[in-house]
């Protein structure tokens, strides 16, 4: 059992009893001005401009209670005593906007993310998330260029078919992320019969040192394409990506209702001659290649009292077992010792670039469950909805506990409180975190 | 010659009670179901909504939609606002039905008792198909001004097993519908309400107000802009166009 010491414990209790107040003192809040019984349907309300101007904007207080025996604080902080929690001040502004006209249209979404914390002090970054032209000669046909996301995949929170998108982090699935440039082309066709669509995607996606320079190490124009069918009212994907910077990559995935409250929804994903670099006992490290098989498979189901359960198995080719993750975890241990006793950082710095590829991707191991229990509307309050996820690594056991209160009655508001309980023995994924608790309060605003 | 004329009374008394007899034994209530079906909307066409949702202390949150439907089984809405919630996009193909959401940004299926606005309309009732599509007519009544369906569910996929719907006699609209699972069970009434003309011969409620003993003292409310036909091809009606909706307003 760990000990966790809260020095900022008055800081701590005074956010998460605010938070509380907050929440439940929502829906006691008129969202608008009560008014008459009179409703009106203004003409310039649908009126369609050519031009769209919209955004988001975030503010986002984080503490973290740390864990100092593990490895990934060792890593982190081995210079610095962060004490045993951080509090972090997140803010973001995004921006999109779009102008049309005929056939053609242009879109871009910035997003410019502040951070302060306790411990690093602040930085900011602007980003160009997304930022193409799109050609509509018809219904049946699409061009796209730019910068953009693709999303493959059916699964919630893993989407191992997605070959050419930045890998989404499963504890915040719906937040938009920062696209690739790519050339794309999307053909329709609609039949009478067993297979009702049938869509195809054929997409370019360049890389070299200026564009796309961390898909690969060389200088290639790659290629994918996305087979799209509504077969028997199943939506079916095959997907190939492929073409020099990367080895082929295979992948299919599928959507079904059984029933009306009941869908199933499945992905595979084969990736040829994958290279996987990992560190053995003694903390070398080598790259072993082959053939990679992953999958996932899913449910989501929503009982008749507006109760959706997600629920998914995931199995990542790619990820590293329990006594690799060990090995890992060894090496910070040591080098934690090392830097402790003789002053040298030379492994930790070592383990650091390390962290930064495979290792520190999300679910970096082979074997996880994921499962969301959100019940909408509770107790017959609009727009409330609170919800608890599990995230269980099959692997060592170690897994995370996040329950979420959502409430969107405010018109373009969203407020979220939400806590993270993250438990593991030690050299396990979940158990080597830097954080034993995490508590956050997100209040979004569109406009 | 006074037992032929006696005979002849009779005939022409049995006779007239039959023609005054006849409008509500000869009522097909599926012809009529599809006569309040084309009432209400063109088989393809395209509108706008807006949607309220009014909680018990009189606070609301409203929805705008662009709405376009194709034969019996393609319908597809987009919300154009708020600001939180433009962009998203439902399609319903049959019973196979999807939402897109721009920051998710690819169609994750949903069903039809879900709400995507929350409050009391569900996506059934935002996706509603041609009545007769779902329901088969179980009974006629006369109901003084107004005749009163029983609609039976054709499959177990439609959202509610059992409509109550009364309908005008002259108009041939909907005035009151109750929405009963397969035990009889109210969940919702929708009230049609403000007829008005819309043009191109469209004369229909423009207004449809909703409440349910579940949802005590809640009620949500439509109302309906700018209906009017238009062809659209099956294409549009497809998952790979749904980020696209808004090219067609």
């Amino acid at each position: 059992m760990r000990k966790v010491q809260c020095r900022n414990v008055p800081t701590l209790q005074s956010l998460i009893r605010l938070a509380v107040l907050v929440i439940a003192l929502l829906p006691c809040c008129p969202p608008t001005v009560r008014g008459e019984e009179t409703y009106t349907f203004d003409q310039a309300e649908i009126e369609k401009k050519p031009w769209h101007l919209g955004g988001y904007a975030e503010i986002r207080p984080v503490i973290n209670v740390l864990d100092k025996d593990a490895a990934l604080y060792q890593l982190q902080y081995y210079k610095d005593d962060p004490g045993s929690t951080i509090t972090e001040y997140n803010g973001r502004f995004q921006l999109d906007g779009s102008y049309e006209k005929g056939m053609g249209r242009v879109y871009i979404k910035t997003s410019t993310d502040y951070s302060y914390s306790s411990e690093s002090g602040g930085n900011g970054q602007t980003v160009i998330y997304e930022g193409y032209a799109t050609l509509k000669p018809s219904d049946s046909w699409k061009l796209e260029a730019g910068k953009k996301n693709l999303k493959w995949g059916k699964g919630y929170a893993w989407n191992p078919v997605n070959f050419l998108d930045r890998i989404k982090d499963p504890y915040d699935p719906e937040l938009s992320l920062e696209g690739y440039v790519m050339a794309t082309v999307d053909y329709i066709r609609s039949f009478e019969g067993p297979v009702r669509t049938l869509a195809i995607t054929p997409v370019l996606f360049p890389v070299n040192d200026h564009i796309n320079d961390d898909v690969g190490e060389d200088s290639h124009l790659n290629v994918a394409v996305k087979l799209y069918l509504l077969f028997y009212d199943t939506d079916l994907d095959l997907i190939y990506a492929g073409g020099g910077t990367r080895t082929p990559r295979y992948g299919m995935d599928f959507s079904r209702n059984l029933s009306t409250n009941f869908e199933v929804h499945g992905e595979l994903a084969s990736i040829q001659r994958f290279r996987k670099q990992e560190m053995d006992t003694d903390g070398t490290l080598g790259s072993e290649t082959h053939d990679t098989l992953s999958g996932l498979l899913g449910v989501r189901h929503l009982t008749t009292f507006d109760l959706t359960t997600i629920l998914e198995y995931y199995h990542n080719g790619t990820g590293y077992s329990a006594n690799e993750m060990t090995n890992y975890f060894n090496f910070i241990h040591s080098g934690y010792q090392s830097y402790q006793s003789t002053g040298s950082d030379r492994q930790l710095v070592f383990a650091q670039n390390l962290t930064k590829g495979s290792y520190s991707r999300p679910s970096p191991m082979e074997d996880y469950l994921y499962l969301k229990l959100s019940q909408k509307e509770p107790l017959d309050i609009l727009y409330f909805t609170p919800s608890v996820t599990v995230m269980i690594n099959l692997n060592d056991q170690s897994h995370s506990i996040t329950p979420e209160l959502l409430y969107t009655g405010i018109t373009n508001m969203e407020l979220r409180l939400r806590a993270a309980f993250i438990r593991g023995a030690r050299d396990t994924e979940y158990g080597e975190k830097q954080n034993d608790y995490r508590f956050e309060i997100r209040a979004g605003y569109f406009f | 010659m006074k037992g032929e004329t006696m005979k002849m009374k009779c005939m022409s008394s049995l006779l007239l009670i039959l023609i005054l007899a006849s409008p509500i034994f000869a009522l097909d209530g599926t012809v009529l179901l599809k006569q309040v079906d084309r009432n209400l909307n063109p088989e393809s066409y395209e509108m706008y909504r807006k949607l309220i949702n009014v909680e018990p202390d009189g606070s609301k949150k409203e929805f705008t939609l662009f709405s376009l439907k194709k034969g019996s089984d393609k319908i597809a809405a987009l919300f154009i606002a708020p600001a939180s919630e433009n962009g998203r996009s439902t399609l319903r193909l049959g019973d196979n039905m999807w939402l897109y959401i721009p920051n998710v940004g690819k169609p994750v299926r949903i069903t039809s008792l879900q709400s995507v606005v929350g409050g009391v309309f569900n996506n059934a009732d935002i996706l509603n198909l041609d009545y007769a599509v779902e329901y088969n007519v179980s009974g006629v009544e006369d109901a003084g001004n107004e005749y009163l369906l029983h609609l039976k569910a054709k499959t177990r996929s439609v959202a509610y097993d059992q409509l109550r719907m009364w309908v005008d006699k002259d108009k041939k609209l909907p005035t009151k519908i109750d929405c009963l699972t397969e035990a009889n069970m109210l969940i919702k009434t929708i009230y049609f309400k403000e007829h008005k003309d819309f043009g191109g011969g469209i004369v229909r409620p423009a207004v449809i107000e909703t409440d349910s003993p579940l949802y005590k003292g809640y009620k949500s409310i439509m109302i309906y802009a700018k209906i009017k036909k238009r062809s659209f091809k099956d294409e549009v009606f497809t998952l790979t166009f749904m980020p696209n909706i808004d090219s067609l307003r």
